[in-house]
C-alpha cells in the first residue's frame, strides 16, 4: 500500500520559465478591496510578466466566529445566524439547518411544509445563480447582464419578502416546519414566475452563450481536471463541470427530490464555460422542481408539527389552552434539549454540498455546530486553476467558483 | 418531559423520513460492510462503530487513522473517494481524556454512501494529515489547526487559515476560550474598557 498524491495533470511550465531568474517575479496583492472578488477576497499573486506561477488566497476579512456563536446560543437561535453566513441564498442555509436539527431531534416537518422548503429552496438557488450570472459576467465585461439579473432577482426577493417579511436575512423556517402561515397570494406569485422566467433566461443565453468576447474568456479557461476535482472535494457546477455526477438531491435525497423529475446536468471539459451552462441547466430545472412541487402540493394541511416537545405550540393553542401555554413558556425559556447524538446533514445548496455537523449533549444548546460551507472548499481550487493563467483570468476564475465570502469566512 | 424527549415523540415513527435516511448503509454495525472490513483489516486499531439516526460512525485509534482512510478509499468494494469534510470537537466538557475528537465525514460518489471515521487524541499529539490522499484536506486542516491548535502530521503548509498569521490569543474554538476572547476591548466613549462576559446563556 502506498499513499499516491492524484493532483490530476499538472500544468506544465515551459523550461525557458522554470530556468527565469526570481527577481524578475513580481508579488502582487489583489484585493481584500478589489471589486471583483466579491467581497473581502484578498489574493496573493506571483506573477512572471502577465503569467501567474503563484497564488496565495488569504482568508478571514469577514471572519465573524459563527461556529462559537453557536455553541452559545440555543438551537432555534442559530437559524438567524445562518442567513449570514450564505446571504444571497438564505433560505438554503435555514434549510441544512433546520434539517440538521429535525434530524438530531428525530422529528420531520408536514408534507406541505415539506414542498414549500423545496420551493423555498429552489428560489434561493435561482436568487444565488442570478447573482451568480450577473456578477460573474460583468467581471468579464458584460456590463448589461447584471442589470438584467437583479431584476429578475427582485421577483424572487419579493416572493420571500410576501412569505417571511424580510428579503435577505429571511429566518423563514422553524423547527417542524414554518411558524407563519402561507398567505394566499404566494402560489400565484411562484406560479407568474416561473411562467416569466424561462423568457428571460432565453434573453440571458442570447446575450452571452455564442458571444464570441464571452467565449474566449470562458473557453478553454480554469480548466479542472475530474480527479483533481474530486480529489480537491469540490462540489456544485465546480464538480459537475468536469463531469462527476455528484448531486446531493439525486445522490442522497432529502425531502422530496425522490419524487421529482429533474436532471443533473454535466460539463464536459471542465472549463469556465461548461460550469457557465451547467449552472444555466440548473436554473431551467429549478423552474421544473417548482412547477412540480406545486403541481403534487397538497392545499391544505398543517404546515407545522403540534404534539413534538421540540417545536413551539401554534399561536392559536398557546391562547386558547392551559398546556400549550406552559409549553410555550418552557420552550421561550429553556428551549429543548435534543437527545446526545451527533448528525451530519448535507443538502445540496446552490454552491455545491452544504454539510451541518450537530453534536448535541443533551442540553438546550448545541455542544459543537460546524459548517461546511462549498465555497470554502471550492476556492481551494483557485490556485490550482490559476497556475499558468494570465492575470485577466483571476476575475473569470473567481467568479466561476462563485463565492460568496460570508460563507466563505462564516 | 425528559423521558417523552428521549424517545422522541412522533418523529420515531418508521417509514421514510426527508431528512434522507438510508444513505449511510446498513444500521446495524455488524451488517455494515465498512465497519466488517475495518474491523478485520485493523483489529488493534478499531475501537467501536456507533449508529445514531442512522448515521454509523466508527471510531478508531489516531496513530492509523490515515491507513484506515486510505483502505476505505483504495478498497475495491468500498471506494470513499470523497472528503466531504474534516473538522474537530473539543470533548473537554463531556470528558477527561482524550480532549479531542477529529472528525472525517466520508462519502463513496460510485456507492452513494457517507461514512464518519472519529480518532481521539490529547492536546498536543500529533494528527497523521489527510491531504495525502485528498488535496481537499488541506484547507480544512489549516481551518482545524487555526480554530483548535491541532497540529497535523505531514500537512505540508499548516499556517493560520481565517484568523490573522499574527494572532496569538490561541484557539478560538476550544472551549476553555472566552467568548469575547482574552483581550479587553476599548469601547469608545466610555473610561473603561468592555468587560470580558461570558455568554449570558449558561450551560447547565
Amino acid at each position: 500500500m502506498s499513499l499516491e498524491i492524484s493532483q490530476g495533470t499538472p500544468v506544465e511550465i515551459s523550461e525557458e520559465r522554470a530556468l527565469t531568474d526570481s527577481r524578475r517575479q513580481m508579488v502582487l496583492n489583489m484585493g481584500p478591496q478589489h471589486p471583483s472578488t466579491h467581497g473581502v477576497l484578498r489574493v496573493i499573486l506571483t506573477m512572471e510578466g502577465e503569467t501567474i506561477v503563484g497564488c496565495d488566497p488569504v482568508l478571514g476579512y469577514l471572519h465573524r466566529g459563527v461556529e462559537k456563536l453557536g455553541e452559545t446560543h440555543r438551537y432555534s437561535q442559530f437559524v438567524p445566524w445562518t442567513d449570514r453566513t450564505d446571504y444571497v441564498a438564505a433560505p438554503s442555509n435555514n434549510l441544512g439547518y433546520i434539517l440538521a436539527v429535525e434530524r438530531l431531534c428525530g422529528i420531520e416537518a408536514p408534507e406541505r411544509a415539506t414542498y414549500w422548503r423545496m420551493i423555498m429552496g429552489e428560489l434561493a438557488r435561482l436568487a444565488s445563480h442570478l447573482v451568480w450570472l450577473g456578477t460573474h459576467a460583468l467581471d468579464i465585461g458584460a456590463l448589461s447582464m447584471s442589470l438584467y439579473c437583479f431584476r429578475e432577482r427582485e421577483l424572487i426577493l419579493d416572493i420571500f419578502e410576501t412569505f417571511c417579511g424580510a428579503r435577505l436575512t429571511t429566518n423563514m423556517m422553524e423547527m417542524g416546519g414554518f411558524s407563519r402561515p402561507i398567505p394566499d397570494n404566494l402560489p400565484g406569485m411562484v406560479r407568474d414566475f416561473c411562467n416569466i422566467f424561462p423568457e428571460k433566461q432565453v434573453e440571458y443565453e442570447s446575450l452571452l452563450s455564442a458571444n464570441p468576447i464571452w467565449l474566449s474568456r470562458t473557453r478553454g479557461v480554469g480548466v479542472i481536471e475530474p480527479d483533481a476535482a474530486i480529489s480537491m472535494s469540490l462540489t456544485g457546477a465546480c464538480l459537475r463541470g468536469s463531469g462527476i455526477n455528484y448531486d446531493v438531491r439525486k445522490a442522497t435525497p432529502y425531502l422530496y427530490y425522490d419524487r421529482m423529475d429533474f436532471e443533473v446536468p454535466l460539463g464536459t471539459r471542465g472549463d469556465v464555460y461548461d460550469r457557465y451552462l451547467v449552472r444555466m441547466e440548473e436554473m431551467r430545472q429549478s423552474i421544473s422542481i417548482i412547477e412540480q412541487c406545486l403541481d403534487q402540493m397538497p392545499t391544505d394541511g398543517p404546515l407545522s408539527l403540534t404534539e413534538s416537545p421540540y417545536v413551539i405550540p401554534p399561536h392559536d393553542s398557546v391562547m386558547k389552552t392551559a398546556e400549550d401555554m406552559q409549553r410555550h413558556f418552557i420552550w421561550v425559556i429553556k428551549g429543548f434539549s435534543p437527545p446526545k447524538g451527533e448528525v451530519y446533514q448535507a443538502i445540496e445548496h446552490s454552491k455545491g454540498e452544504l454539510g451541518y455537523y450537530v453534536v448535541s449533549d443533551g442540553t438546550p444548546i448545541p455542544y459543537r455546530v460546524r459548517l461546511r460551507t462549498p465555497d470554502f472548499v471550492n476556492l481551494q481550487s483557485l490556485p490550482y486553476m490559476a497556475q499558468g493563467a494570465a492575470l485577466a483570468d483571476v476575475v473569470a476564475l473567481i467568479g466561476t467558483i462563485d463565492i460568496v465570502l460570508g460563507s466563505v469566512d462564516r | 418531559m425528559a423521558e417523552e424527549q428521549q424517545t422522541g415523540g412522533p418523529a420515531d415513527s418508521p417509514g421514510r423520513r426527508i431528512w434522507a435516511t438510508g444513505h449511510w448503509g446498513p444500521t446495524e454495525p455488524e451488517e455494515h460492510p465498512a465497519v466488517i472490513a475495518v474491523r478485520e483489516r485493523f483489529p488493534d486499531s478499531f475501537v467501536d462503530a456507533v449508529n445514531f439516526r442512522d448515521e454509523m460512525t466508527i471510531r478508531v485509534d489516531r496513530p492509523a487513522l490515515r491507513e484506515i482512510v486510505l483502505f476505505l478509499r483504495d478498497e475495491s468494494s468500498l471506494r470513499y473517494n470523497f472528503l466531504s469534510d474534516l473538522t474537530a470537537v473539543d470533548m473537554l466538557r463531556l470528558r477527561d481524556n482524550p480532549r479531542f475528537d477529529v472528525v472525517v465525514q466520508l462519502y463513496s460518489i460510485p456507492r452513494r454512501q457517507r461514512l464518519r471515521v472519529k480518532a481521539a487524541f490529547n492536546d498536543g499529539d500529533p494528527v497523521p494529515s489527510m491531504t495525502l490522499l485528498y488535496e481537499g484536506a488541506n484547507w480544512l486542516e489549516r481551518e482545524a489547526y487555526d480554530m483548535f491548535g491541532i497540529v497535523f502530521e505531514g500537512h505540508p503548509d499548516l499556517r493560520r487559515m481565517l484568523l490573522p498569521d499574527d494572532w496569538d490569543e490561541g484557539h478560538p474554538l476550544r472551549k476553555d476560550y472566552p467568548l469575547r476572547g482574552y483581550r479587553e476591548y476599548v469601547q469608545p466613549g466610555f473610561e473603561n474598557p468592555a468587560p470580558r462576559v461570558r455568554s449570558r446563556f449558561r450551560r447547565p
